[in-house]
């Protein structure tokens, strides 16, 4: 590569839609995953930071910054300081495959749709192992949970992505991207697909119904309950980013990724727009299931998922079989 | 095998009020459970030694912050029953719709602290935001919206003109129209249905000896209600029904004191129809007769039991007050053990303990300590039925 | 499921909360609210009734020159501690001459503690 294209190659990478870009846009999905649960609820949201409150999230962030790291005794050093940058890094590095500017990510290769859903596990794995590195119950109690969960969504999960990179005869996200331009996978008999999705991603990143690892009423709060300070900052950020990750997925396999009318010339604005709405939209549907229901205890999120999700996944795999 | 203990409280999100659980489980079953409830204690029977009767009742009423009106009811009618006078029937009804009022926004809070527990937060700021139309009639009603101190000694403090009254039968239609929505939701939801129905499950032979009190009580198909079996202030003349529900687990619970809602929004429209004329208080002196005095009231939670002896002067010699809450604890032991194919879930003991309607605040044990021998040591409930009958209750 | 309707129809309403400090206007407090209280001095017969039914000890009689208050019966004049006192209302039931008002003021506060007096 010449020396522009490496400096363009690392701007991309660091500032946008890289880093910097990613960690706005996570705190902004967060902001306005609030303000939406809290207008839900006939309330206000935070309301005083910022204009309209944008700034809530990130001076929140900036306050666990700054307080003090406290490490209990009995606790596994290197589990205990490694895991929160493990997930961190996880995370920023799922959202580098995203299609943003183009029909490809900052990293395209053949087979990044399995990678996607591979990052997945390795984060509850890193979360996992975070939960068991104190000597706390209740962190325990969270981790174990956690793991439980997993075994329940991952399968359907799994299953309507397949049926997408069946539809589109490809294993490249770039590919799945160019085969919407006539139609969203979502107007189809992927509709299914994006159900089976969206209760998954709601499970993955535990939120109520399925936030029995950080079940705020019996387990105070599951596995993340020693960490303060930096690291608890870091599983936040990790939290929010996942977040990004997971939407943009669902808009990438879905919605048509950043596809859409533009003028030339102009292109990457008008993709990054239309990548950012149609993200936004998957995060409403995010945030009412969030609102409507209550939590589900751990033995009715597996029943749920090995009787209701995993059926409806391969009913919608069968179908997308039998159009094509 | 070992089991693995792990505490609730006394901090914790959970509890409204600090309280301690420690549960013995054994991987997610709950399999034993033990209770420590001295951390509210505040002193407050040793306190209204030293108040004379009329400077107890604010005292009284901030016993407990959601049902003080029954507190305040009860310890009026307490003392009331030590002098010889004539309490005018205005005033009886004026405190029915007071206490019927304070129950409802009681059960309101209590629906919102249920959909909390179970994680449904959409639910408990619905309900919380509704409550707030009751809060502000009980503020234009005495003045306060908690505490209201409204039944005094002697009657009750103020009256309630027409304008007023016609503001409260408004009221009334929202919240009915509210709480029949919160039913609705209650019995279609999936996840209400599924967190709810076969937990803290209560059988009636177990509530009955464990001596449960209250909606916990009849949600499991006993029909025992204070109001009914022993009316006070003007229970005799208002006309209601005792609710009872047969599956005697949380989603009885629920159905129970939704329905109760809607009983009191009855009580209170007949009471304000049917309002005699007349004073609403009556002086009287400072100084009660010598005597004793035990009272019962259907408080939001349950049975509350006072008990007063005078000597004749201004301040009392002994005030009592045993709360329901402490009576339905020994049903939720009961209901937190897994025995046979019953079986208790972690997730399961939270809304199990929120509902009995805890109110930690208003529970205070016996605990007997004999200083010259050095022991310590408490009687179990046939010790007291025997101790009672022989009519020695002091050892 | 069943809140559907409800959560979006919420989301075109008016929000329930109060903007407390910025919208003081939309707090509205009833007639007979118990909030501060206001001591008439000139109808005060000095009876010391109040000062018995007071249940957080918050009223203190202090003496009193009666030519300053031709009502006056006893040469005795109350003084309140607003810090200590509860807002039940029971003063200003007993006093036979309305000479204690309960208002609307609900916040009391202070930087110095005998800012906190009633006289």
């Amino acid at each position: 590569m010449s020396f522009e294209q490496y400096v363009v190659e690392t701007l991309k990478t660091v500032v946008f839609p890289g880093f910097v870009f990613i960690f706005f846009l996570s705190l902004f999905y967060e902001w306005f995953d609030r303000k939406f649960y809290a207008r839900l609820q006939n309330r206000v949201g935070p309301l005083y930071t910022g204009f309209y409150g944008l700034l809530q999230p990130l001076a929140d962030f900036i306050k666990l910054l700054s307080k003090e790291d406290i490490v209990p005794k009995k606790v596994d050093p290197l589990l205990f300081t490694m895991t929160p940058l493990f997930t961190l890094a996880l995370s920023i590095f799922a959202t580098l495959l995203l299609p943003i500017l183009s029909n490809q990510g900052i990293v395209s290769f053949n087979g990044d749709v399995i990678v996607s859903i591979l990052i997945l596990t390795f984060i509850c794995i890193t979360v996992f192992y975070a939960g068991l590195s104190t000597y706390n119950r209740y962190a325990v109690i969270g981790a174990e949970r956690l793991f439980l969960q997993m075994i329940g969504y991952e399968i359907p999960l799994t299953l309507s992505v397949v049926g997408v990179a069946l539809s589109a005869q490809s294993l490249l996200l770039s590919d799945i991207v160019l085969s919407q331009e006539r139609w969203w996978y979502i107007l189809g008999p992927q509709a299914l697909g994006f159900i089976v999705f969206v209760f998954a991603a709601q499970a993955e990143l535990e939120r109520i119904p399925f936030d029995l690892p950080e079940a705020e009423q019996e387990i105070i709060a599951g596995w993340n309950i020693d960490y303060s300070g930096r690291r608890l900052a870091m599983f936040r950020l990790a939290r929010n980013i996942e977040l990004v990750f997971l939407c943009g997925l669902a808009t990438t396999f879905f919605l048509g990724g950043p596809l859409g009318p533009t003028i030339e010339g102009y292109t990457p604005l008008f993709y990054t727009f239309y990548f950012v709405v149609k993200s936004l939209f998957v995060l409403a549907v995010l945030t009412v299931v969030r609102a409507l229901f209550a939590r589900l205890r751990i033995d009715q999120v597996e029943s749920f998922c090995w009787k209701y999700l995993l059926p409806l996944a391969l009913f919608q795999f069968v179908l997308v079989r039998l159009i094509l | 095998m070992s089991t693995f203990d792990i505490p609730i409280g006394p901090m914790h999100p959970a509890l409204p009020e600090p309280l301690l659980l420690k549960l013995e489980l054994e991987g997610e079953t709950v399999v034993g459970v033990d209770f420590d409830v001295s951390y509210m204690h505040r002193g407050i029977e040793k306190l209204l030694e030293a108040k004379t009767y009329f400077q107890g009742l604010p005292l009284v009423e901030r016993i407990c912050g959601i049902c003080n009106a029954a507190h305040g009811l009860c310890y009026t009618l307490n003392v009331e029953k030590l002098y010889d006078k004539e309490i005018p029937p205005r005033a009886q009804y004026l405190r029915l719709v007071v206490e019927e009022l304070s129950r409802i926004h009681s059960h309101l809070l209590w629906l919102g602290i249920a959909a909390f527990e179970i994680g449904f937060n959409t639910m408990f700021m619905y309900t919380w935001r509704d409550r707030e139309a009751v809060m502000d009639m009980l503020e234009a009603i005495t003045g306060n919206r908690v505490t209201t101190e409204y039944s005094q000694i002697g009657g009750v403090r103020r009256d309630i003109p027409p304008n007023l009254a016609d503001k409260l039968l408004k009221t009334m239609d929202i919240v009915e129209e509210r709480t029949k929505y919160y039913v609705k939701v209650a019995l279609s939801e999936r996840t209400i249905a599924k967190r709810t129905q076969g937990v803290g499950y209560l059988s009636p032979e177990d509530a009955k000896a464990t001596c449960a009190v209250g909606p916990v009580l009849r949600a499991s198909g006993v029909k025992n209600d204070i109001r009914a079996d022993d009316p006070y202030a003007a229970h005799a003349d208002v006309p209601f029904n005792v609710i009872t529900y047969d599956t005697c687990d949380v989603f009885a619970r629920i159905v129970v004191r939704a329905q109760e809602l809607f009983e009191c929004v009855n009580m209170i429209r007949t009471a304000m129809k049917n309002l005699p004329q007349g004073p609403f208080r009556v002086k009287l002196p400072m100084k009660p007769n010598a005597g004793e005095a035990l009272t019962r009231v259907e408080a939001p939670r349950g049975e509350l039991f006072h008990y007063t002896l005078s000597e004749g002067a201004l301040k009392p010699y002994r005030y009592k007050v045993r709360t329901p809450t402490l009576a339905n604890l020994g049903a939720l032991r009961s209901m937190l053990t897994s025995k046979g194919r019953y079986v208790v879930n972690i997730g399961d003991v939270p809304i199990s303990y929120g509902s009995i309607d805890p109110c930690i605040c208003c529970t205070a044990r016996v605990h007997l300590f004999d200083l010259k021998k050095g022991k310590s040591w408490v009687w179990t409930l046939d010790e007291l039925r025997e101790r009672s009958k022989r009519g020695k209750l002091l050892p | 499921m069943s809140m559907i309707g409800e959560l979006i129809r919420s989301l075109f309403k008016k929000r329930a909360t109060v903007l407390y400090p910025e919208e003081r206007d939309k707090v509205h407090l009833p007639e007979g609210f118990r909030g501060k209280l206001e001591y008439y001095e000139d109808k005060c017969i000095g009876c010391s009734l109040c000062f018995q039914v007071c249940p957080s000890f918050a009223i203190e009689m202090v003496p009193e020159d009666k030519s300053r208050f031709p009502k006056n019966q006893t040469g005795r004049r109350p003084v309140f501690n607003i810090a200590r006192c509860t807002y039940c209302g029971q003063c200003e039931d007993i006093c036979p001459t309305k000479a204690i008002h309960l208002t609307n003021q609900f916040e009391v506060i202070a930087l110095d503690k005998r800012d906190l007096m009633v006289k």
